[in-house]
């Protein structure tokens, strides 16, 4: 948003006032059909949120030009969680039985999810959810339509254990400390020793959130690696920590030919505050990136620069994620022919809609999605080659086979089953039993 | 397995080339082989910067070489392989001859893609082909990546290369190549454990990772003499390893330094909780992008002059929002010191919105300087470029503050108005202007660290968030009003942050450190350097 | 006897306070479960949920006050005894679960079964008990302050000092509670709850209950800090506050009444932690940031230090404010939020609170103008 429009708004509030506000909501509701956008735009999450916020808004305005839904135009309601996580939980009650939204898009990190969760299954409203995540989870109101741990991290794996890929022998398993990182390291590791990995060749590291001082971690990656092994570092660091990490290893000389890091967290928009010249050739393993040669895909970075106003904005996979999730609700809606949350919630299993590399992705009957999985070196222009891909579709598994806890469970929200963690050893709906 | 291929890929290497050898190098040759450039599969591609090293042509090195930079073309119709014509844009030349193959439009040629097995390939083949090369530094590079590669086939290159050379540098490089190559092929025991006695005195990682190699492939004595040449590395590196923690601990610490050293003048010196004293830093920090902005669109000669010139811009920038701050709110609130915190704390949310309104809430790319680029190896130590210049600028504006208040009219008089306000005035001094001066400095200063941190740190609206806590930290720790105080204290944190980061992991070494501080604030309540006497109660 | 210690402690505005606590703490669930949504009157689910969480800033706020505004103490760690409280009963409602979690461990919660732990960790045996869970409450914000407190009392850690090592506690909490291995779930926190007592939390008579409790618990909370600060020992701590070198020298253990104090006020915050969490449904190591702790501080400011009420009033205030910012007008919610602390610092250095009374008084003295005109004037004279 423009300063200048910023002001207005601001001057327009204090004129208006709190009261005329909600009664202008109130006067609209009948019209339209309502899409809750749930992103943090302060605070800590907002460099990476905003973006996804604004997706949503042009997604919205390319559906109203094609008229709409169900022959009502569509409004989006922005609200700011301002990266608190019981914030997002208040602001997600607000959206549902304030605005009445018919549907949600939002949330980033995995305890914004968790927060929301409750909320959306007890006024059973449906959450589009864009970010890949660790899984071990599958709610009959939330959509996944960003990677599970098999749908990014064991094919990057398996990329670099193939030839092409280096024939990598030993790891180093490096992430910010949270659950999405130690749930992915977890089935990593498994994966690694049943791919016969001894348990010398694997090295795991946590670092706080915002962690900058990275001299002696990278120093000691290099030790790891100089062991005469083809080492690789898979690297689940957060956000922030990424561009301290990136930059300490390119003075510190680990070049990609020697040490490749292959990052599940950065992307097109992280690159973009990065200088990338010391960094080609690491690699980073996402479902889509903005260099994806479809035609689709042209014209989406097309709209999107021309939307935001700038030439020099990426694209990126969690955009991608809502472009699928978008498109997937509105036709589930046209296909229900109505917004109420169970009629779409059935209707919507199954429904495929393009995503952004020139295929289709459906949702599968555990909320997840099908997706390609691609694997990309970061280029000095801040954007990534794809060196390698899936050869189809990979659907999204929301419980790890190679976790001792899951390997059992299924998820399959079709009727009669209608169930998130079915056990395929009890029969029954509800977890281990044991 | 592991062993068995990776003995065999070099033999079959070597026969590769010792065939091609044996025939006269030919532009034909090159060009067949630089066709498989334009094949899809990665696979192809790689056979191809194989096989144009093969040709021994004397164009090979200069066409890998603008493969490795991304400098390669297919162009279409007809598949030719080009590389840009430096003297004009748009113009291309065959990549085979070095002809002149006109000018493409930009959707008709298209970049051959390569990915690190085809990075690692043409490394290695650059290593054999500029071995006699007649730069001396190529010669290095060349000599070294043969010392990474371990490529057995470059042998015999190795040794006329090593008779020819006369630079002692450059020659004791090559010796260690060959002895590196010697120990990766099939060569006699005896040359094997003369190999070793080449590398033994190397001592560092990548000497290491090649004995521990050999001790794994080897046997018999062979094994044996790399693993008592392992053990003696392991000793000498152990102590290099200490050492090195030192100067991560110096490095981390001379970062913290800067962040408090402006806090040390703000809150140590005037007793202002100036928790905007982040946002300064981040500020300071977005003004090196709009430096580096405005010259990388209008002048990108002046690149690597980029900090310097936003050192002065940065300070002043910051230092204006500080004199604002203070003549605006601050001044209104002495006397009153937590209730500065309530005050500063607004604008620091302030301040994080407006940046975040301008500049968007992502982070902005600030690059490095060339000559902030790599790292310097000194003995076993690794020092990164950006480290150092940030350690001796830390120190060079910690030695210009101390000189500030020690020697300079100015400093006499802001410490005269800390010390004594009342008694400052009835001697003349505008303690008005002193108090907005100083406030003025501190802030500045923190625009400064700015500049240093936007080199190492992301550069987001968040920036100064992450700081603001440490600096308190140390200033509070080292002893609110003691310049060396901070010093000391901000060195003996990073150091102790370095030293407990191995054992205990980087997230309870942080820890440890806060709780170090709460329980030393038990026993020095105020600070390593306390001050002492009458300004000391207040 | 407590009766009259009651009473001596209340004044007018305190009976108002109260009466109005009382008149929330009946009204809302009745407008809430007793009319019909439609009608204008009716105050949805959201709302309930949203004002039971500003009462609970507000006995955070609350126990704020008690130690900035009488005893001079700036705590810039209260967050972390609020956060505590919020884990000990978060703790209490996860074991709760039992087996309905999605693994159906009955033993462990969800985030131990997926990273493998195999049993329960020593530190959580007892929270399947409410009553343990509660003692907990107060026990470990409790034990914690009296742990901190004795060490920086004793050792004569003041001012701005003290307020820097409250937030390394609290920084270097939240950093330890963002460990995995900590086991209290790392940075996802403790979150999916089911019920509380076994009344689901879902339910709308559950979530009035604990509106209901977190007024009843503000309405307590005030009269025990207004016992303490009428109290002889509240004259010390004022005294303390004022002038803490010459308590000391007139013989009073200025330490204990610090501790003392300070104990308290935690185990305050603790039990609006425990409110707060099973109403908004979360706990993560979030709430120990030091930018929480600095926001309820400056919460009081604005409310108006030293006045109790005042400190409730901030709290509800601002997070009012942020609600509605936060939904209308995001970009702006910030810059309003700095401005405000920067305005209230400036232009009401007494807080709303304070500058309400001083307007009241100034009105007051108005009304009877003549008569204390001239009995002042009088006084004066003589």
């Amino acid at each position: 948003m423009s300063k200048l429009n910023l002001l207005r708004k601001g001057i327009g509030a204090a004129v208006v006032g709190a009261a005329l506000l909600s009664t202008s909501a109130v006067v609209s509701a009948e019209e339209t059909i309502k899409v809750g956008v749930l992103h943090s735009l302060s605070g800590t999450m907002a460099i990476s949120e905003t973006t996804l916020k604004d997706v949503m808004l042009m997604l919205v305005e390319q559906q109203n030009a094609k008229g709409g839904l169900l022959g009502k135009k569509l409004e989006a309601v922005v609200v700011d969680p301002a990266s608190d996580w019981p914030l997002f939980a208040e602001k997600a009650r607000e959206l549902i039985e304030k605005e009445k939204v018919a549907a949600v898009f939002g949330a980033w990190t995995s305890v914004s999810r968790k927060s929301v969760l409750p909320v959306f299954e007890e006024l059973n409203s449906l959450l589009f959810y864009p970010v890949q995540y660790e899984g071990e989870e599958s709610s009959k109101n939330v959509f996944y339509t960003g990677a599970a741990p098999n749908q990014q991290a064991i094919p990057a794996v398996d990329y670099l254990m193939s030839e092409e890929g280096g024939e990598v022998k030993r790891w180093v398993l490096a992430g910010t400390d949270y659950v999405y990182p130690r749930t992915t390291n977890k089935i990593l590791e498994s994966y690694l020793k049943s791919k016969g990995v001894a348990d010398e060749d694997i090295m795991i590291n946590y670092t706080p959130f915002g962690h900058s001082d990275w001299q002696t971690i990278v120093s000691d990656i290099k030790k790891f690696g100089s062991a005469g092994k083809k080492t690789a570092v898979v690297s689940t660091i957060n956000g922030d920590a990424n561009v301290p990490f990136y930059k300490e290893l390119g003075n510190q000389g680990i070049a990609a030919e020697d040490i490749p890091v292959v990052a599940f967290s950065v992307g097109e928009e992280e690159l973009a505050g990065l200088d990338t010249k010391p960094l080609v050739g690491h690699l980073a393993a996402w479902n889509y990136f903005q260099s994806v040669e479809a035609p689709i895909n042209e014209s989406f970075v097309e709209e999107w620069k021309a939307f935001i106003g700038d030439d020099k904005r990426v694209t990126n996979d969690p955009m991608e994620a809502h472009f699928i999730g978008f498109n997937m609700w509105a036709a589930a809606v046209e296909k229900a022919g109505t917004t109420d949350p169970d009629a779409v919630g059935d209707a919507i299993i199954g429904v495929t809609a393009p995503n952004l590399s020139g295929g289709y992705s459906a949702m599968m009957p555990n909320h997840h999605i099908t997706k390609p999985v691609l694997i990309g070196e970061i280029q000095e222009d801040g954007q990534f080659e794809i060196v390698w891909e899936t050869p189809g579709m990979v659907v999204g598994d929301a419980w790890s086979d190679y976790l001792a806890g899951s390997a059992d469970l299924i998820s399959d929200w079709r009727k009669p089953m209608a169930c998130g963690n079915f056990n395929t050893k009890t029969g029954k709906c509800g977890g281990s039993g044991s | 397995m592991y062993c068995l291929r990776s003995l065999l890929i070099p033999l079959l290497c070597a026969l590769i080339f010792t065939s091609n050898l044996s025939q006269p190098a030919q532009a034909a040759d090159l060009e067949t082989a630089l066709s498989g450039l334009a094949e899809k599969s990665f696979k192809t591609r790689l056979k191809a910067v194989d096989d144009i090293a093969a040709t021994q042509d004397e164009r090979a090195s200069e066409i890998l070489d603008a493969l490795g930079r991304g400098d390669l073309f297919v162009a279409n119709p007809g598949k030719h392989i080009v590389m840009p014509d430096p003297a004009a844009s748009g113009a291309y030349l065959f990549a085979a001859t070095g002809e002149s193959a006109g000018s493409y439009a930009k959707a008709a040629v298209k970049k051959v893609k390569i990915n690190n097995r085809m990075r690692s390939a043409i490394r290695k083949a650059l290593g054999t082909l500029t071995l006699g090369s007649p730069d001396r530094n190529r010669r290095l590079t060349a000599a070294r990546s043969i010392f990474n590669t371990r490529d057995a086939s470059a042998l015999t290159l190795l040794s006329d290369a090593i008779a020819r050379e006369t630079d002692s540098t450059v020659k004791r490089e090559m010796e260690r190549a060959r002895a590196a190559a010697l120990l990766g092929s099939d060569a006699e025991e005896s040359e094997k454990l003369a190999a070793i006695d080449v590398i033994a005195p190397m001592a560092n990682q990548d000497a290491l990772a090649l004995l521990t190699q050999v001790m794994s492939n080897d046997s018999g004595a062979v094994a044996q003499r790399a693993e008592r040449a392992i053990a003696e590395m392991q000793s000498s590196l152990a102590l290099w390893a200490t050492a090195q923690n030192v100067v991560y601990g110096i490095s981390l610490g001379s970062v913290l330094l800067l962040a408090a050293i402006g806090l040390a003048i703000t809150f140590g010196v005037m007793g202002v909780i100036n928790m905007a004293h982040g946002e300064m830093v981040m500020i300071g920090a977005y003004v090196t992008f709009v430096v580096q902005d405005v010259i990388r669109t209008s002048m990108p000669d002046l690149f690597d002059w980029s900090l310097l010139i936003a050192l002065p811009l940065a300070f002043g920038v910051t230092a204006l929002i500080g004199i604002a701050m203070e003549r605006g709110i601050i001044r209104f609130l002495y006397g009153r010191p937590l209730e500065t915190l309530l005050a500063t704390w607004g604008v620091s949310l302030i301040l994080q919105q407006a940046v975040r309104s301008i500049f968007g809430p992502n982070n902005r790319l600030v690059g490095n300087p060339s000559w902030m680029s790599g790292s310097l190896e000194l003995g076993q130590l690794t020092l990164t470029y950006n480290r150092i210049c940030i350690i001796a600028f830390t120190l060079v504006v910690f030695a210009a503050l101390f000189v500030a208040m020690r020697k300079t009219s100015f400093g006499l008089q802001m410490r005269a108005v800390v010390q004594n306000r009342q008694m400052s005035a009835a001697m003349g001094i505008r303690t008005k202007w002193v108090d907005a001066l100083t406030f003025g400095l501190g802030s500045g200063i923190a625009g400064l660290a700015g500049v240093a941190i936007s080199q190492i740190d992301n550069v987001g609206p968040n920036l100064g968030q992450s700081y603001i806590i440490d600096s308190f930290m140390v200033v509070v720790f080292g002893g609110v009003g003691n310049l060396w105080g901070t010093l000391v204290g901000a060195m003996t944190l990073g150091v102790a942050n370095k030293f407990l980061e191995p054992y205990s992991g980087a997230v309870l070494a942080k820890i440890l450190v806060l709780v170090f501080i709460i329980l030393f604030i038990q026993k020095r309540p105020k600070g390593l350097f306390a001050l002492k006497g009458r300004g000391a109660e207040a | 006897m407590i009766t009259r210690m009651l009473i001596r402690s209340l004044d007018k505005g305190s009976y108002w306070f109260l009466g109005l606590l009382a008149l929330i703490a009946l009204l809302v669930p009745i407008l809430h479960l007793l009319l019909p949504p439609e009608s204008a009157l009716h105050v949805p689910g959201y709302a309930v949920a949203l004002m039971g969480k500003y009462l609970c800033y507000g006995l955070l706020a609350l126990s704020v006050d008690l130690v900035w505004g009488y005893c001079g103490i700036l705590s810039l760690g209260h967050g972390a005894f609020f956060a505590l409280g919020g884990y000990a009963m978060g703790m209490y409602l996860m074991r709760q679960i039992g087996d309905r979690g999605v693994y159906a461990n009955p033993e462990l919660p969800d985030f131990m079964v997926f990273l493998n732990w195999s049993e329960l960790p020593w530190y959580w045996y007892g929270f399947d008990s409410f009553a343990f869970a509660l003692a907990m409450v107060v026990l470990a914000p409790g034990i914690l302050a009296f742990v901190f407190g004795w060490l920086a009392f004793r050792s004569r850690v003041t001012g701005v000092y003290l307020s820097i090592i409250t937030q390394a506690l609290t920084y270097a909490l939240m950093l330890a509670f963002f460990r995995n291995e900590m086991g209290f779930g790392g940075n996802n926190g403790l979150t999916d709850f089911k019920d509380i007592l076994g009344f689901s939390l879902q339910s709308d008579s559950t979530r009035t209950a604990l509106f209901a409790a977190s007024a009843i618990a503000v309405g307590l909370g005030y009269i025990l800090c207004r016992l303490i600060t009428r109290s002889r020992a509240g004259m010390v701590l004022a005294a303390i506050r004022d002038a803490e070198s010459r308590t000391r020298f007139l013989g009073y253990r200025v330490e204990h009444y610090k501790l003392m104090v300070f104990v308290v006020s935690a185990c305050l915050a603790g039990v609006a932690g425990a409110l707060y969490v099973p109403q908004v449904g979360i706990i993560n190591p979030g709430e120990f940031a030091p930018a929480n702790s600095i926001e309820i501080v400056i919460a009081v400011a604005v409310g108006g230090r030293g006045t109790l009420i005042g400190a409730v009033l901030g709290a509800v205030l601002i997070s009012y404010a942020k609600t509605w910012f936060t939904g209308e007008l995001p970009e702006l919610w910030l810059f309003a939020l700095g401005g405000l602390f920067v305005a209230v610092t400036l232009f009401l250095p007494k807080g709303i609170a304070g500058f309400l009374l001083a307007r009241w008084q100034a009105f007051a003295e108005r009304k009877t103008a003549p008569g204390t005109a001239v009995a002042t004037n009088e006084g004066a004279a003589q």
